[in-house]
């Protein structure tokens, strides 16, 4: 059973641009094996609070501390368009420092990568240059997975492989931070928040999955 | 140790593929290079035309049409290593940025891509001065491809740093077209007379013309004209790096603690 210490911890974190407050002081304790969520309407900040947990921005104040490694899958597909699937998974093999690509692999499989290791960004889908996205992100296996809208141009099947996926990880004591602007996984998640004038608030999900729309990605 | 240099190496030979796929690049390398390099030699006139070597403290007479060469070839130079410089600097930001959030050093990214630029000056200014070879036979053809190669290293730090300021390749190729061509006219007796103004020594490329038209021309290595160059290739380089690095704005690896700045 995973303890309950929190891996990552968000203290009063604080987030403006321009003088224009986005983040006013959000609290959030994320244990381990935990998969949680956070909505909120366009422009909410939810971006920007992931970038801030991900080491991507400094908050103006406040301050996040993880226990484990962090991977994060941005909302926008950050690949290079001048390299290969085989040429990004290198790339990303030696940032980590990781021996093998074993993991890589085995998450390609789960997620129907379609073999075209030498293939450049600009020659696949929408969908499977996200696929890549998800995978640079989660291959290191880290403690805590951020993800920003992480299914958008998934089909059907491939966002059902995501969740088993997320599954799996919290099974093995991974914790999981899905961001989105809607809330019809709520179902999946073991804890969901609302980003509403800067501030987390925890929300029965039930109340969130009547409120949101409920559909597929 | 072993893992710096395995970084340094995978970010070097990704840096190569980044400007192996920059065809443009290549074409002009290529094909207009030659057909500049030996159109501008042939077709401008061989009218003698006094050029002051300051560097050198002596006045030396040249052909208009190897002036005009020479000039050409170090325009040509920096527009195609300023080009390369900023576009992959440019579009290899974001990835560059989420690499070392991922752990990447930074270090490593930024020695691959100084060590890119040096190695595309010196093949680009060998290539160019070999093409000036079959034309005419410099007095110092090592002489000549050390000044190509400093003007090239020159624009190639002058593109990073245009590349973390500005958002499109139209407005950074536009930019460096702009900067070299001021930059050589005014430098050249045929198209103006501030060529002999005190003001030219504070040129980008002022101490590769200097050394290039040496080289053509005299026997001896103008050595006043090196440390302007050195200090405009390592000053852009250092600029462009700095630029380089703040634009990233990754101020650490994802997973360390986060806190506001004190």
């Amino acid at each position: 059973m995973p303890s309950d210490e929190p891996v990552l911890r968000v203290r009063n974190v604080r987030k403006g641009y321009r003088q224009v407050p986005v983040l006013r002081g959000v609290d959030l304790a994320l244990p381990p094996g935990r998969v949680a969520g956070i909505v909120g309407e366009n422009g909410a900040g939810k971006t920007t609070l992931l970038r801030v947990l991900a080491g991507d921005l400094r908050p103006d104040g406040g301050s996040v501390h993880c226990g484990g490694r962090i991977g994060h899958c941005p909302q926008e597909t950050v690949l290079h368009d001048a390299f290969t699937v085989e040429q990004h998974l290198r790339f990303f093999q030696v940032a980590y420092g990781l021996e093998s690509l074993r993991r890589a692999e085995e998450l390609m499989e789960v997620l129907r990568f379609p073999a075209r290791r030498r293939a450049r960004p600009g020659t696949l889908s929408g969908g499977t240059r996200q696929k890549l996205n998800l995978v640079l992100a989660l291959m290191h296996d880290p403690d805590v997975l951020l993800l920003d809208e992480p299914y958008q141009g998934f089909d059907w099947e491939t966002y059902v492989r995501f969740w088993d996926l997320a599954e799996e990880l919290r099974a093995r004591g991974r914790s999981v931070l899905v961001v989105s602007h809607l809330a019809y996984d709520a179902g999946r998640l073991d804890t969901l928040h609302r980003l509403e004038d800067g501030v987390l608030r925890e929300q029965e999900r039930d109340a969130a999955e009547s409120g949101d729309r409920v559909g597929a990605p | 140790m072993k893992r710096q240099w395995d970084c340094y190496a995978t970010a070097l030979r990704m840096t190569f593929v980044e400007h192996l796929r920059n065809r443009l690049a290549l074409v002009i390398v290529v094909l207009f290079i030659p057909v500049w390099t030996i159109l501008i030699y042939v077709l401008s006139l061989e009218i003698p035309l006094p050029f002051h070597v300051r560097a050198a403290g002596r006045s030396v007479t040249v052909p208009a049409n190897v002036l005009n060469q020479i000039g050409g070839a170090l325009q040509i130079l920096a527009l195609i290593t300023g080009f390369m410089m900023f576009v992959t600097t440019m579009r290899s930001a974001s990835f560059d940025r989420r690499l070392v959030r991922s752990g990447f050093p930074q270090l490593c990214l930024i020695a691959a891509k100084l060590t890119a630029l040096a190695v595309v000056a010196v093949s680009v200014a060998l290539y160019a001065t070999g093409l000036i070879c079959l034309t005419h036979r410099p007095a110092q053809p090592l002489l000549l491809a050390a000044a190509l190669a400093g003007g090239a290293l020159i624009y190639g730090g002058i593109g990073i740093v245009l590349a973390a300021v500005l958002t499109s390749d139209l407005a950074g190729m536009f930019l460096v077209i702009v900067i070299c061509s001021a930059d050589l006219a005014l430098q050249s007796p045929l198209a103006t007379t501030a060529a002999g103004s005190v003001l030219v020594r504070y040129l980008p490329d002022f101490g590769p013309m200097q050394s290039a038209v040496a080289a053509i021309a005299l026997d001896t290595v103008p050595w006043h004209a090196v440390a302007p160059a050195a200090c405009w290739a390592l000053g852009t380089a250092a600029l462009g790096v700095s630029a380089f690095v703040s634009r990233r704005g990754a101020h650490q690896p994802a997973g360390a603690p986060v806190t506001a700045r004190p």
